[in-house]
């Protein structure tokens, strides 16, 4: 009787640990994490002023895709120190570098064809950053809406805006 | 009541009265309160360091090589006749001695004759970029470094800020870019500084043949269908760079139009040279003839308020007298053509400018060991004879034919020249109540 009744009780625990047993699982967590994401703005780190050298060099690389020539760099940095607006100097110096046959700008058509790669290109090559949402959103509008502007007329833009005297 | 609202209305009147006048189309505040004596000022630095000897004393070679020529080697300044004996200043001839032929006279009366010298002036310095600060700035710059900006404000800047000139008319035409010159055209001064800077050109390189090479084939945009997109799309990233805490670019106040004019100019500048029509001196066979040939389109395109322009072959005395005497005499041509091209060529300026005339230091008393062709020895600037040197002016409102001082009693220094020019275009007070002229310094009209 006793062993009958011993085995019914196994087999009801048994029974029982089995289905606690299933019951139980492991928690499972989802964690949720967030990239930091600077607050400020993408340009804020550009705070020191390009000498003549430099501008002339990373232009000359911006626009022809290749280094300047050592005695080139020395006679073009001259000449604009020799004009008291560099602003002024750096336009003439760009406008001449735009009438060369080797510069190398993207197509009316290229352009046009994509004109967010195109703006996503630019901003890398000259202002070395992605455009904000805002800008590009600006600059697509701009450049849509406006269907003469060409190519070099951007790059011209970039070459002379103040973000790109700075490094 | 009525009283009550008389009073305030009248009140208002009044200090609206007091006060409208003085808010001028420049921008500024109060007209300048100084009488103006003249419009323009053009003002040479006679530099590289002149030999007192040499130029106002017109001892030609007999305080330098002990050999018995005296004589004026600077016809257009100064009055007195030429050295008889070995003249090797001038133009070489076809047949005879190199130099041999001084060239003549431009200016049928000399600026002696015609204005004020002061024949023995002191400088505060031996050195050119120091003396150049001087000149410039009305302090001594003794802590100023070589390299660096002036510390204290130069006239270009004390003109803009307090008569409200705009940039392109003053104007620094340099012969060179060497020896720190492009920086001064403004100050590091915080109540100055580069928003009242001047136009500085070194045409010698702008419209040299690399000039040519990299400069005077720039691109004409159309104005309306690619400028004007081309400066939305900057405005934008400006404002983009400059809303994102952006540095703001140093700018010397250029606007848009005088941006264009400068733009215009120098390429009209680069068709002259590339036509030979550059409005050069007769002999302009050196570096200082060339400078003063393109500060005399720069004068005669933009008339500007206040011209500085500067020679330096004379420094070449450090290796060769020879040399040197030839730079002097052609910087006397020099100065002779521009004061007679302003007043034959520019008519606006003729007769309502003043010139102004000084080197920055002069050279030494003994000679250093270096012989030239004629064996004659050089001279180097550092000792007390270094700081001897004059100054030059005539023109508008100047006393004709008066010196003062002389080699036994100096009078005057380098320093004053600041206040001299602001002196001439209306603005003595404001320049020193600025308080940053050095102590003691005072207008040459101050010291006749």
């Amino acid at each position: 009787m006793n062993m009958r009744i011993s085995v019914k009780r196994t087999l009801i625990v048994g029974v029982l640990l089995l289905f606690l047993g299933s019951s139980c699982r492991r928690d499972e967590y989802q964690i949720y994490e967030l990239d930091s994401l600077g607050v400020t703005g993408l340009n804020t780190g550009k705070n020191k002023l390009k000498t003549s050298s430099q501008y002339i060099s990373i232009l000359y690389a911006n626009l022809f895709q290749k280094a300047l020539s050592a005695n080139q760099l020395v006679e073009i940095t001259n000449l604009i120190e020799s004009i008291g607006d560099k602003q002024l100097a750096h336009e003439i110096v760009v406008s001449n570098l735009m009438n060369r046959p080797d510069v190398r700008i993207p197509t009316m058509t290229e352009m046009r064809a994509d004109v967010d790669g195109f703006i996503d290109e630019t901003y890398t090559r000259f202002l070395v950053r992605e455009p904000t949402e805002s800008e590009r959103s600006w600059f697509r509008n701009f450049i849509v809406t406006n269907t003469f502007v060409s190519p070099e007329i951007v790059y011209l833009s970039f070459a002379l805006c103040d973000e790109y005297q700075f490094y | 009541m009525h009283r009550r609202s008389f009073l305030k209305k009248l009140g208002t009147a009044t200090a609206g009265a007091v006060v409208l006048p003085y808010i001028l189309p420049t921008g500024r505040l109060f007209a300048a309160s100084g009488s103006q004596i003249a419009p323009h000022v053009v003002f040479v630095m006679f530099a590289g360091g002149v030999r007192q000897q040499e130029s106002v004393l017109q001892r030609y070679l007999a305080d330098s090589q002990q050999f018995p020529s005296e004589g004026n080697i600077m016809n257009n300044m100064l009055v007195g006749a030429a050295p008889v004996l070995k003249a090797a200043y001038g133009t070489d001839p076809g047949v005879g001695p190199r130099g041999s032929v001084p060239i003549p006279a431009i200016l049928q009366q000399s600026l002696q004759a015609q204005g004020l010298l002061f024949p023995e002036l002191r400088a505060t310095t031996a050195g050119h970029y120091s003396g150049y600060n001087t000149l410039l700035t009305g302090n001594t710059g003794t802590t100023q470094g070589l390299r660096q900006k002036p510390i204290y404000p130069t006239i270009f800047e004390y003109l803009r800020r307090h008569a409200g000139t705009p940039a392109s008319k003053v104007w620094f035409v340099g012969n060179t870019i060497g020896n720190s010159l492009p920086l001064l055209n403004y100050s590091d001064h915080a109540d100055y500084g580069v928003s009242y800077g001047a136009n500085f050109l070194a045409p010698n390189l702008t419209f040299s043949s690399t000039g040519i090479t990299h400069l005077s084939n720039a691109k004409v945009y159309h104005p309306e269908e690619e400028m004007a997109p081309m400066l939305q799309m900057k405005y934008f990233l400006n404002n983009s760079y400059n809303s994102s805490g952006g540095v703001v670019l140093p700018n010397i106040g250029n606007t848009d139009e005088e941006k264009q004019d400068i733009r215009d100019f120098i390429r009209d500048t680069f068709a002259k040279v590339q036509t030979n029509q550059i409005a050069f001196p007769p002999v302009n066979d050196n570096g200082d003839l060339r400078n003063v040939g393109f500060a005399c389109e720069v004068i005669r395109r933009f008339r500007p308020a206040l011209t500085v322009v500067n020679l330096s072959s004379v420094d070449g005395c450090h290796s060769s007298f020879t040399g040197y005497l030839r730079s002097l005499h052609r910087a006397d041509h020099a100065v002779g053509y521009l004061w007679d091209f302003i007043q034959t060529q520019v008519p606006d300026m003729a007769g309502e400018t003043v010139i102004l005339v000084s080197p920055e230091h002069g050279r030494n008393l003994a000679p250093n060991p270096i012989q030239d062709e004629n064996d004659w020895y050089a001279y180097d600037h550092s000792d007390a004879n270094s700081l001897r040197t004059f100054s030059l002016m005539a023109g508008k409102g100047v006393p004709q034919n008066l010196v003062r001082g002389s080699e036994n009693n100096p009078l005057g220094s380098s320093m004053d020249h600041v206040l001299t020019m602001a002196e001439i275009l209306g603005i003595k007070n404001e320049v020193q109540m600025s308080g940053l002229l050095a102590p003691g310094t005072l207008s040459l009209f101050d010291r006749i």
